[in-house]
Protein backbone atom coordinates (compact mmCIF):
# COMPACT_ATOMS: atom_id res chain seq x y z
CA UNK A 1 0.00 0.00 0.00
CA UNK A 2 1.23 3.53 -0.99
CA UNK A 3 2.00 5.88 1.74
CA UNK A 4 -0.80 7.93 -0.37
CA UNK A 5 -2.70 5.47 -0.34
CA UNK A 6 -2.35 5.13 3.34
CA UNK A 7 -3.39 8.83 4.21
CA UNK A 8 -6.27 8.38 2.05
CA UNK A 9 -7.78 5.91 4.85
CA UNK A 10 -8.00 8.92 7.08
CA UNK A 11 -11.33 9.26 4.61
CA UNK A 12 -12.88 7.20 6.97
CA UNK A 13 -11.83 8.57 10.01
CA UNK A 14 -13.72 11.89 8.51
CA UNK A 15 -17.08 10.15 7.97
CA UNK A 16 -16.90 9.06 11.84
CA UNK A 17 -16.22 12.50 13.48
CA UNK A 18 -18.74 14.39 10.89
CA UNK A 19 -21.37 11.59 11.98
CA UNK A 20 -20.39 12.45 15.29
CA UNK A 21 -20.52 15.96 14.51
CA UNK A 22 -23.77 16.02 12.65
CA UNK A 23 -25.03 13.70 15.53
CA UNK A 24 -23.94 15.73 18.41
CA UNK A 25 -22.61 12.58 19.89
CA UNK A 26 -19.76 14.47 21.39
CA UNK A 27 -17.30 11.49 20.37
CA UNK A 28 -15.19 13.90 17.73
CA UNK A 29 -12.47 13.80 20.61
CA UNK A 30 -12.56 10.08 21.06
CA UNK A 31 -12.06 9.53 17.75
CA UNK A 32 -9.28 11.38 17.33
CA UNK A 33 -7.56 9.47 20.32
CA UNK A 34 -8.30 6.29 18.59
CA UNK A 35 -7.14 7.57 15.36
CA UNK A 36 -4.05 8.31 16.47
CA UNK A 37 -3.37 6.00 19.34
CA UNK A 38 -4.04 3.48 16.39
CA UNK A 39 -1.69 4.57 14.40
CA UNK A 40 0.75 5.27 16.29
CA UNK A 41 0.83 1.81 18.55
CA UNK A 42 0.01 -0.21 14.76
CA UNK A 43 3.41 1.10 13.29
CA UNK A 44 5.61 0.75 15.89
CA UNK A 45 4.44 -2.92 16.16
CA UNK A 46 5.45 -3.05 12.95
CA UNK A 47 8.57 -1.46 13.28
CA UNK A 48 9.67 -3.35 15.93
CA UNK A 49 8.20 -6.72 14.42
CA UNK A 50 10.39 -5.60 11.01
CA UNK A 51 13.45 -5.77 13.80
CA UNK A 52 12.41 -9.06 15.25
CA UNK A 53 11.70 -11.10 12.32
CA UNK A 54 14.85 -9.44 10.84
CA UNK A 55 17.02 -10.84 14.33
CA UNK A 56 14.90 -14.10 14.58
CA UNK A 57 15.89 -14.11 18.20
CA UNK A 58 13.66 -15.84 20.39
CA UNK A 59 14.19 -13.47 23.51
CA UNK A 60 12.40 -10.46 21.36
CA UNK A 61 9.67 -12.94 20.90
CA UNK A 62 9.64 -13.46 24.95
CA UNK A 63 9.34 -10.34 25.16
CA UNK A 64 7.02 -9.23 22.63
CA UNK A 65 4.26 -12.12 24.33
CA UNK A 66 4.78 -10.98 27.59
CA UNK A 67 4.18 -7.26 26.92
CA UNK A 68 0.89 -8.81 25.15
CA UNK A 69 -0.15 -11.22 28.33
CA UNK A 70 0.38 -7.79 30.25
CA UNK A 71 -1.60 -5.40 28.49
CA UNK A 72 -4.03 -7.52 28.07
CA UNK A 73 -4.07 -8.82 31.63
CA UNK A 74 -4.53 -4.72 32.40
CA UNK A 75 -7.02 -4.01 30.24
CA UNK A 76 -9.88 -7.52 30.91
CA UNK A 77 -8.95 -6.80 34.84
CA UNK A 78 -10.48 -3.13 34.54
CA UNK A 79 -13.39 -5.37 34.28
CA UNK A 80 -13.21 -5.92 37.95
CA UNK A 81 -11.05 -3.75 39.09
CA UNK A 82 -12.23 -3.90 42.71
CA UNK A 83 -11.26 -7.61 43.48
CA UNK A 84 -7.83 -7.05 44.60
CA UNK A 85 -5.29 -9.69 42.44
CA UNK A 86 -7.35 -10.80 39.90
CA UNK A 87 -5.11 -8.65 36.69
CA UNK A 88 -2.31 -11.20 38.27
CA UNK A 89 -4.53 -14.11 38.21
CA UNK A 90 -5.86 -12.80 34.51
CA UNK A 91 -1.75 -12.90 33.35
CA UNK A 92 -1.38 -16.26 34.79
CA UNK A 93 -4.53 -17.45 32.86
CA UNK A 94 -2.93 -16.25 29.38
CA UNK A 95 0.38 -17.11 30.03
CA UNK A 96 -0.66 -20.63 30.42
CA UNK A 97 -3.50 -20.41 27.68
CA UNK A 98 -1.02 -19.32 25.66
CA UNK A 99 1.91 -21.55 26.65
CA UNK A 100 0.24 -24.90 25.88
CA UNK A 101 -1.79 -23.51 22.66
CA UNK A 102 1.98 -22.57 21.57
CA UNK A 103 3.20 -25.59 22.52
CA UNK A 104 0.73 -27.84 20.95
CA UNK A 105 0.76 -25.76 18.04
CA UNK A 106 5.25 -25.98 17.74
CA UNK A 107 5.23 -29.35 19.14
CA UNK A 108 2.81 -30.87 16.48
CA UNK A 109 4.72 -28.79 13.70
CA UNK A 110 1.61 -27.10 12.66
CA UNK A 111 2.83 -23.64 12.35
CA UNK A 112 6.89 -23.46 11.54
CA UNK A 113 8.53 -22.19 14.66
CA UNK A 114 9.49 -18.68 13.48
CA UNK A 115 8.72 -14.99 14.59
CA UNK A 116 6.39 -14.71 11.31
CA UNK A 117 4.45 -17.12 12.89
CA UNK A 118 4.27 -17.15 16.71
CA UNK A 119 3.81 -13.31 17.64
CA UNK A 120 0.58 -13.29 15.46
CA UNK A 121 -0.27 -16.25 16.03
CA UNK A 122 0.11 -15.58 20.18
CA UNK A 123 -1.65 -11.98 19.26
CA UNK A 124 -5.03 -14.12 18.39
CA UNK A 125 -5.11 -16.07 21.23
CA UNK A 126 -3.73 -13.72 23.92
CA UNK A 127 -6.24 -10.93 22.40
CA UNK A 128 -9.40 -13.39 21.96
CA UNK A 129 -8.34 -15.27 25.26
CA UNK A 130 -8.54 -11.71 27.04
CA UNK A 131 -11.86 -11.17 25.21
CA UNK A 132 -13.06 -14.40 27.17
CA UNK A 133 -11.39 -12.80 31.13
CA UNK A 134 -13.47 -9.43 30.28
CA UNK A 135 -16.89 -11.78 29.44
CA UNK A 136 -16.04 -14.03 32.51
CA UNK A 137 -15.56 -11.55 35.11
CA UNK A 138 -18.27 -9.26 33.76
CA UNK A 139 -21.09 -12.02 34.58
CA UNK A 140 -18.69 -12.80 37.87
CA UNK A 141 -20.21 -9.18 38.71
CA UNK A 142 -23.99 -9.63 38.03
CA UNK A 143 -23.66 -13.54 39.58
CA UNK A 144 -22.68 -11.71 42.97
CA UNK A 145 -25.97 -9.81 42.40
CA UNK A 146 -28.37 -12.17 41.29
CA UNK A 147 -27.28 -15.06 42.92
CA UNK A 148 -25.87 -13.51 46.44
CA UNK A 149 -29.01 -15.70 47.96
CA UNK A 150 -28.19 -18.64 46.51
CA UNK A 151 -24.45 -18.51 47.37
CA UNK A 152 -25.15 -17.15 50.94
CA UNK A 153 -28.14 -19.51 51.44
CA UNK A 154 -24.91 -22.50 50.53
CA UNK A 155 -22.07 -20.89 52.87
CA UNK A 156 -24.73 -21.13 55.57
CA UNK A 157 -25.26 -24.79 55.38
CA UNK A 158 -21.79 -24.84 56.05
CA UNK A 159 -20.21 -25.48 51.95
CA UNK A 160 -16.79 -24.08 51.40
CA UNK A 161 -16.36 -21.29 49.31
CA UNK A 162 -16.09 -23.56 46.03
CA UNK A 163 -18.94 -25.20 46.70
CA UNK A 164 -21.05 -22.25 47.39
CA UNK A 165 -19.80 -20.32 44.48
CA UNK A 166 -20.02 -23.30 41.83
CA UNK A 167 -23.31 -22.98 39.50
CA UNK A 168 -22.26 -19.32 39.80
CA UNK A 169 -18.61 -20.12 37.90
CA UNK A 170 -20.09 -22.85 35.59
CA UNK A 171 -22.63 -19.51 34.26
CA UNK A 172 -19.86 -17.88 34.14
CA UNK A 173 -17.72 -19.44 32.17
CA UNK A 174 -20.54 -20.79 29.66
CA UNK A 175 -21.58 -17.11 28.98
CA UNK A 176 -17.83 -16.29 28.59
CA UNK A 177 -17.39 -19.38 25.70
CA UNK A 178 -20.51 -18.64 23.69
CA UNK A 179 -19.71 -15.72 21.82
CA UNK A 180 -16.45 -17.97 20.67
CA UNK A 181 -18.72 -21.19 19.70
CA UNK A 182 -21.11 -19.45 17.90
CA UNK A 183 -18.36 -17.48 15.71
CA UNK A 184 -17.40 -20.76 14.86
CA UNK A 185 -20.48 -21.98 13.77
CA UNK A 186 -21.02 -18.38 11.24
CA UNK A 187 -17.79 -17.87 10.41
CA UNK A 188 -17.38 -18.13 6.41
CA UNK A 189 -21.21 -17.44 6.05
CA UNK A 190 -21.93 -13.64 8.10
CA UNK A 191 -18.23 -12.82 8.51
CA UNK A 192 -14.81 -13.31 6.71
CA UNK A 193 -12.28 -13.14 9.60
CA UNK A 194 -8.96 -10.34 9.64
CA UNK A 195 -6.35 -13.61 9.46
CA UNK A 196 -7.61 -15.16 5.99
CA UNK A 197 -8.88 -11.21 4.45
CA UNK A 198 -5.45 -10.29 5.19
CA UNK A 199 -3.51 -12.86 3.27
CA UNK A 200 -6.22 -13.46 0.48
CA UNK A 201 -5.29 -9.46 0.14
CA UNK A 202 -1.40 -9.98 0.17
CA UNK A 203 -2.13 -12.57 -2.30
CA UNK A 204 -2.44 -15.84 -0.61
CA UNK A 205 -4.25 -18.56 -2.14
CA UNK A 206 -7.94 -18.71 -0.80
CA UNK A 207 -7.68 -22.22 0.11
CA UNK A 208 -4.42 -21.67 1.61
CA UNK A 209 -5.91 -18.74 3.96
CA UNK A 210 -9.04 -20.72 5.03
CA UNK A 211 -7.04 -23.71 5.78
CA UNK A 212 -5.03 -21.27 8.71
CA UNK A 213 -8.51 -19.79 9.61
CA UNK A 214 -10.10 -23.23 9.97
CA UNK A 215 -6.35 -23.47 12.43
CA UNK A 216 -7.25 -20.04 13.87
CA UNK A 217 -10.97 -20.83 14.85
CA UNK A 218 -9.83 -24.36 16.17
CA UNK A 219 -7.42 -22.55 18.55
CA UNK A 220 -9.92 -20.28 19.05
CA UNK A 221 -12.24 -22.62 20.73
CA UNK A 222 -9.66 -24.32 22.72
CA UNK A 223 -8.34 -21.74 24.27
CA UNK A 224 -11.78 -19.76 25.26
CA UNK A 225 -12.00 -22.93 26.75
CA UNK A 226 -9.11 -23.34 28.62
CA UNK A 227 -8.85 -19.65 29.97
CA UNK A 228 -12.42 -19.64 31.43
CA UNK A 229 -11.55 -22.94 33.29
CA UNK A 230 -8.32 -21.59 34.35
CA UNK A 231 -9.62 -18.21 35.56
CA UNK A 232 -12.26 -19.54 37.26
CA UNK A 233 -10.75 -21.90 39.19
CA UNK A 234 -7.30 -19.92 40.41
CA UNK A 235 -9.80 -16.92 40.72
CA UNK A 236 -13.03 -17.66 42.56
CA UNK A 237 -11.93 -17.05 46.18
CA UNK A 238 -11.25 -13.59 45.71
CA UNK A 239 -15.00 -12.99 45.33
CA UNK A 240 -14.91 -14.06 49.15
CA UNK A 241 -13.29 -12.65 52.15
CA UNK A 242 -10.57 -14.51 54.05
CA UNK A 243 -13.11 -16.03 56.02
CA UNK A 244 -15.04 -16.94 53.76
CA UNK A 245 -17.70 -14.31 53.30
CA UNK A 246 -19.21 -12.92 50.55
CA UNK A 247 -17.40 -9.49 49.13
CA UNK A 248 -19.89 -6.33 49.46
CA UNK A 249 -21.80 -5.64 46.31
CA UNK A 250 -20.22 -2.24 45.11
CA UNK A 251 -22.07 0.33 43.62
CA UNK A 252 -23.38 0.27 40.25
CA UNK A 253 -20.55 2.17 37.74
CA UNK B 1 -21.58 -23.95 79.83
CA UNK B 2 -23.06 -21.50 77.17
CA UNK B 3 -23.46 -22.47 73.42
CA UNK B 4 -22.41 -19.15 72.09
CA UNK B 5 -21.35 -15.87 73.51
CA UNK B 6 -21.66 -12.63 72.04
CA UNK B 7 -19.22 -10.17 73.48
CA UNK B 8 -20.05 -6.50 72.90
CA UNK B 9 -20.88 -7.26 69.20
CA UNK B 10 -21.10 -3.46 67.39
CA UNK B 11 -21.40 -2.97 63.94
CA UNK B 12 -21.98 0.14 61.90
CA UNK B 13 -24.58 1.19 59.72
CA UNK B 14 -22.28 1.57 56.40
CA UNK B 15 -18.65 0.15 55.80
CA UNK B 16 -17.70 4.04 55.26
CA UNK B 17 -19.97 5.85 57.56
CA UNK B 18 -18.83 5.69 61.67
CA UNK B 19 -22.24 5.90 62.50
CA UNK B 20 -23.11 2.55 65.02
CA UNK B 21 -25.72 0.72 63.77
CA UNK B 22 -25.86 -1.24 67.30
CA UNK B 23 -23.04 -1.23 69.56
CA UNK B 24 -21.91 -3.52 72.75
CA UNK B 25 -24.35 -6.46 72.38
CA UNK B 26 -23.35 -8.75 75.19
CA UNK B 27 -25.38 -12.22 75.32
CA UNK B 28 -25.07 -16.05 75.69
CA UNK B 29 -27.16 -18.63 74.03
CA UNK B 30 -27.56 -21.82 76.37
CA UNK B 31 -28.44 -25.19 75.53
CA UNK B 32 -32.29 -25.36 75.20
CA UNK B 33 -32.67 -21.59 74.52
CA UNK B 34 -35.59 -20.47 72.79
CA UNK B 35 -34.91 -17.11 71.97
CA UNK B 36 -37.16 -14.97 70.40
CA UNK B 37 -35.23 -11.39 69.14
CA UNK B 38 -37.79 -8.45 68.21
CA UNK B 39 -37.34 -4.75 68.08
CA UNK B 40 -37.94 -1.81 65.55
CA UNK B 41 -37.85 -2.36 61.75
CA UNK B 42 -33.88 -0.78 61.11
CA UNK B 43 -32.76 -1.73 64.57
CA UNK B 44 -29.91 -4.69 62.79
CA UNK B 45 -31.79 -7.50 64.00
CA UNK B 46 -31.05 -9.53 60.77
CA UNK B 47 -27.61 -7.83 60.73
CA UNK B 48 -27.09 -9.83 63.82
CA UNK B 49 -28.57 -12.42 63.10
CA UNK B 50 -25.93 -12.88 60.09
CA UNK B 51 -23.29 -11.39 62.11
CA UNK B 52 -23.40 -14.49 64.19
CA UNK B 53 -24.03 -16.74 61.63
CA UNK B 54 -20.40 -15.48 59.90
CA UNK B 55 -22.29 -13.85 56.77
CA UNK B 56 -21.27 -10.48 57.65
CA UNK B 57 -18.41 -8.83 59.53
CA UNK B 58 -18.49 -7.64 62.56
CA UNK B 59 -17.09 -4.09 63.59
CA UNK B 60 -15.72 -4.30 66.72
CA UNK B 61 -16.02 -6.89 69.71
CA UNK B 62 -16.06 -11.14 69.00
CA UNK B 63 -17.97 -13.84 69.44
CA UNK B 64 -17.17 -17.72 71.08
CA UNK B 65 -18.40 -21.12 70.36
CA UNK B 66 -18.11 -23.49 72.34
CA UNK B 67 -15.65 -21.20 74.47
CA UNK B 68 -13.21 -20.93 71.06
CA UNK B 69 -13.38 -17.32 69.39
CA UNK B 70 -14.63 -17.35 66.36
CA UNK B 71 -11.06 -16.43 64.98
CA UNK B 72 -10.09 -19.88 65.71
CA UNK B 73 -12.84 -21.47 63.80
CA UNK B 74 -12.55 -22.57 59.72
CA UNK B 75 -16.05 -20.63 58.98
CA UNK B 76 -17.54 -23.75 56.93
CA UNK B 77 -16.87 -25.47 60.87
CA UNK B 78 -18.54 -23.10 62.14
CA UNK B 79 -21.65 -22.42 59.78
CA UNK B 80 -22.49 -26.00 60.61
CA UNK B 81 -22.66 -25.54 64.31
CA UNK B 82 -24.38 -22.49 63.60
CA UNK B 83 -26.82 -21.92 60.40
CA UNK B 84 -28.98 -18.94 59.06
CA UNK B 85 -32.09 -19.06 57.54
CA UNK B 86 -33.32 -16.23 55.59
CA UNK B 87 -36.67 -14.86 55.54
CA UNK B 88 -36.72 -15.38 51.78
CA UNK B 89 -36.23 -18.53 50.97
CA UNK B 90 -33.81 -19.56 47.97
CA UNK B 91 -34.56 -22.85 46.05
CA UNK B 92 -31.42 -24.35 44.16
CA UNK B 93 -32.90 -25.79 41.02
CA UNK B 94 -34.04 -28.89 40.48
CA UNK B 95 -36.76 -30.77 42.11
CA UNK B 96 -37.67 -31.22 46.23
CA UNK B 97 -35.53 -33.80 46.85
CA UNK B 98 -32.64 -32.38 45.29
CA UNK B 99 -33.18 -29.39 47.79
CA UNK B 100 -33.16 -31.68 50.53
CA UNK B 101 -30.04 -33.45 49.90
CA UNK B 102 -28.43 -30.78 49.67
CA UNK B 103 -26.79 -30.80 53.05
CA UNK B 104 -25.87 -34.57 52.34
CA UNK B 105 -24.06 -33.63 48.69
CA UNK B 106 -22.59 -30.37 49.94
CA UNK B 107 -21.10 -33.22 53.58
CA UNK B 108 -20.97 -36.16 51.65
CA UNK B 109 -23.41 -37.41 54.41
CA UNK B 110 -25.83 -40.11 53.71
CA UNK B 111 -29.41 -38.51 52.95
CA UNK B 112 -31.21 -39.02 56.07
CA UNK B 113 -34.63 -40.02 54.08
CA UNK B 114 -37.08 -41.12 56.74
CA UNK B 115 -35.64 -37.80 58.97
CA UNK B 116 -36.17 -35.29 55.86
CA UNK B 117 -39.60 -37.09 55.27
CA UNK B 118 -40.76 -36.70 58.95
CA UNK B 119 -39.97 -33.03 59.18
CA UNK B 120 -41.79 -32.64 55.81
CA UNK B 121 -45.06 -33.96 57.53
CA UNK B 122 -44.52 -32.01 60.76
CA UNK B 123 -44.55 -29.14 58.41
CA UNK B 124 -47.38 -30.36 56.39
CA UNK B 125 -45.46 -30.58 53.21
CA UNK B 126 -45.95 -34.26 53.76
CA UNK B 127 -48.31 -35.00 50.05
CA UNK B 128 -45.61 -33.01 48.09
CA UNK B 129 -44.12 -35.19 44.97
CA UNK B 130 -40.52 -34.96 46.08
CA UNK B 131 -39.83 -34.86 42.18
CA UNK B 132 -41.60 -31.54 41.79
CA UNK B 133 -39.36 -28.78 40.55
CA UNK B 134 -38.87 -26.64 44.08
CA UNK B 135 -38.83 -23.15 42.44
CA UNK B 136 -42.15 -24.29 41.34
CA UNK B 137 -43.89 -24.56 44.95
CA UNK B 138 -45.58 -21.39 46.72
CA UNK B 139 -43.96 -18.76 49.02
CA UNK B 140 -44.78 -20.56 52.41
CA UNK B 141 -43.86 -23.93 51.01
CA UNK B 142 -40.61 -22.51 49.98
CA UNK B 143 -40.00 -21.01 53.40
CA UNK B 144 -40.82 -24.25 54.74
CA UNK B 145 -39.00 -26.40 52.94
CA UNK B 146 -35.94 -24.21 53.41
CA UNK B 147 -36.54 -24.69 57.16
CA UNK B 148 -36.00 -28.41 56.60
CA UNK B 149 -33.08 -28.06 54.25
CA UNK B 150 -31.43 -26.26 57.26
CA UNK B 151 -32.52 -29.01 59.84
CA UNK B 152 -31.39 -31.68 58.46
CA UNK B 153 -27.59 -29.87 58.43
CA UNK B 154 -28.82 -30.68 62.45
CA UNK B 155 -26.64 -27.49 63.97
CA UNK B 156 -26.29 -26.75 67.06
CA UNK B 157 -27.93 -23.68 66.85
CA UNK B 158 -30.46 -22.37 64.41
CA UNK B 159 -30.83 -18.82 63.10
CA UNK B 160 -34.03 -18.27 62.22
CA UNK B 161 -34.84 -14.87 60.61
CA UNK B 162 -38.86 -14.74 59.88
CA UNK B 163 -39.02 -17.53 58.89
CA UNK B 164 -43.25 -17.81 59.35
CA UNK B 165 -43.81 -14.80 57.06
CA UNK B 166 -45.62 -16.07 54.40
CA UNK B 167 -47.24 -19.45 56.23
CA UNK B 168 -51.25 -19.56 56.92
CA UNK B 169 -51.90 -19.71 60.97
CA UNK B 170 -51.79 -23.24 60.46
CA UNK B 171 -48.36 -23.98 58.92
CA UNK B 172 -47.32 -21.19 61.00
CA UNK B 173 -47.80 -23.42 64.14
CA UNK B 174 -46.48 -26.75 62.68
CA UNK B 175 -43.47 -25.17 62.18
CA UNK B 176 -43.40 -23.52 65.54
CA UNK B 177 -44.20 -27.45 67.31
CA UNK B 178 -41.47 -28.85 64.90
CA UNK B 179 -38.59 -25.95 66.15
CA UNK B 180 -39.98 -26.62 69.66
CA UNK B 181 -39.78 -29.99 69.84
CA UNK B 182 -36.42 -29.93 67.62
CA UNK B 183 -34.57 -28.15 70.66
CA UNK B 184 -36.12 -30.43 73.48
CA UNK B 185 -36.00 -33.05 71.91
CA UNK B 186 -32.47 -33.52 70.67
CA UNK B 187 -29.66 -35.86 71.85
CA UNK B 188 -27.30 -33.20 71.61
CA UNK B 189 -27.46 -29.81 73.20
CA UNK B 190 -29.47 -27.05 70.85
CA UNK B 191 -31.03 -23.92 70.78
CA UNK B 192 -32.58 -21.15 68.41
CA UNK B 193 -32.60 -17.02 67.87
CA UNK B 194 -35.74 -16.45 66.17
CA UNK B 195 -36.78 -13.20 64.65
CA UNK B 196 -40.06 -12.24 65.18
CA UNK B 197 -42.50 -9.43 64.45
CA UNK B 198 -45.65 -11.97 65.56
CA UNK B 199 -46.30 -11.23 69.72
CA UNK B 200 -48.79 -13.93 69.88
CA UNK B 201 -45.67 -16.10 67.97
CA UNK B 202 -42.98 -14.58 70.44
CA UNK B 203 -44.75 -15.78 73.44
CA UNK B 204 -45.70 -19.02 72.01
CA UNK B 205 -41.98 -20.24 70.95
CA UNK B 206 -39.68 -18.62 73.68
CA UNK B 207 -38.43 -18.70 77.14
CA UNK B 208 -36.45 -16.05 76.37
CA UNK B 209 -36.61 -12.02 74.65
CA UNK B 210 -33.77 -10.18 73.45
CA UNK B 211 -35.44 -6.98 72.43
CA UNK B 212 -33.13 -4.54 70.71
CA UNK B 213 -33.44 -0.61 70.14
CA UNK B 214 -31.45 2.62 70.47
CA UNK B 215 -28.64 0.85 68.70
CA UNK B 216 -28.17 -2.01 71.49
CA UNK B 217 -29.78 -4.54 73.25
CA UNK B 218 -32.05 -2.78 75.88
CA UNK B 219 -33.74 -6.08 77.26
CA UNK B 220 -32.96 -9.36 77.73
CA UNK B 221 -35.00 -11.82 80.01
CA UNK B 222 -37.29 -14.71 80.40
CA UNK B 223 -40.39 -14.38 78.07
CA UNK B 224 -43.02 -13.96 80.66
CA UNK B 225 -42.10 -11.12 82.43
CA UNK B 226 -40.64 -9.23 79.12
CA UNK B 227 -44.47 -9.43 77.82
CA UNK B 228 -46.10 -8.94 81.54
CA UNK B 229 -43.53 -6.23 82.99
CA UNK B 230 -41.19 -4.18 80.16
CA UNK B 231 -38.50 -2.63 81.97
CA UNK B 232 -37.78 0.36 79.38
CA UNK B 233 -40.04 2.50 78.25
CA UNK B 234 -38.93 2.02 74.59
CA UNK B 235 -40.01 -1.89 75.16
CA UNK B 236 -43.33 -0.69 76.29
CA UNK B 237 -44.05 1.56 73.58
CA UNK B 238 -42.72 -1.14 71.42
CA UNK B 239 -45.41 -3.24 72.88
CA UNK B 240 -48.00 -0.82 72.94
CA UNK B 241 -47.61 -0.48 69.24
CA UNK B 242 -47.78 -4.54 68.57
CA UNK B 243 -51.10 -4.33 70.37
CA UNK B 244 -52.88 -1.69 68.49
CA UNK B 245 -51.82 -3.61 65.31
CA UNK B 246 -53.66 -6.88 66.82
CA UNK B 247 -56.31 -4.90 67.40
CA UNK B 248 -56.49 -3.43 64.05
CA UNK B 249 -55.76 -6.29 62.43
CA UNK B 250 -56.93 -9.14 64.62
Amino acid sequence: MSNMALICTLCFVAVAAFISMKQKLGLEKEILIGTLRSAVQLLFIGYVLHFVFGTSNPFFILIIITGMILVAAWNAGAKAKHISGIRLRIAITLACTEGVTMGILLGLGIIAPTPQYIIPVSGIIIGSSMIVCGLLLNRMKREMETARGEIEMLLALGATEKQAIHSSLRRSVRASMIPTIDGMKTVGLVQLPGMMTGMIVAGADPIEAVRYQILIMFVLASSAAMTAMILSLISYKLWFTKDARLLPVLPAD
Amino acid sequence: MSLLQLNKVSKYKFDEEKEWLFRDITADISPEDHIVLIGGSGQGKSTLLRIIARLERLDDGGICLEGKASKEWKPQSWRKKVSYVAQKPVMLTGSIKNNLRTVSLLHDRPFEEELARRYMEAVGLGQLDWGKNAVDLSGGEQQRLALIRSLMLNPDILLLDEITSSLDPGSKHAVEQLLLEWVSEASSPKAYLWITHDVEQARAISNQVWFMAEGCLLEKGETTAFFEHPNTKQAKQFMSGLQTEVVKHP
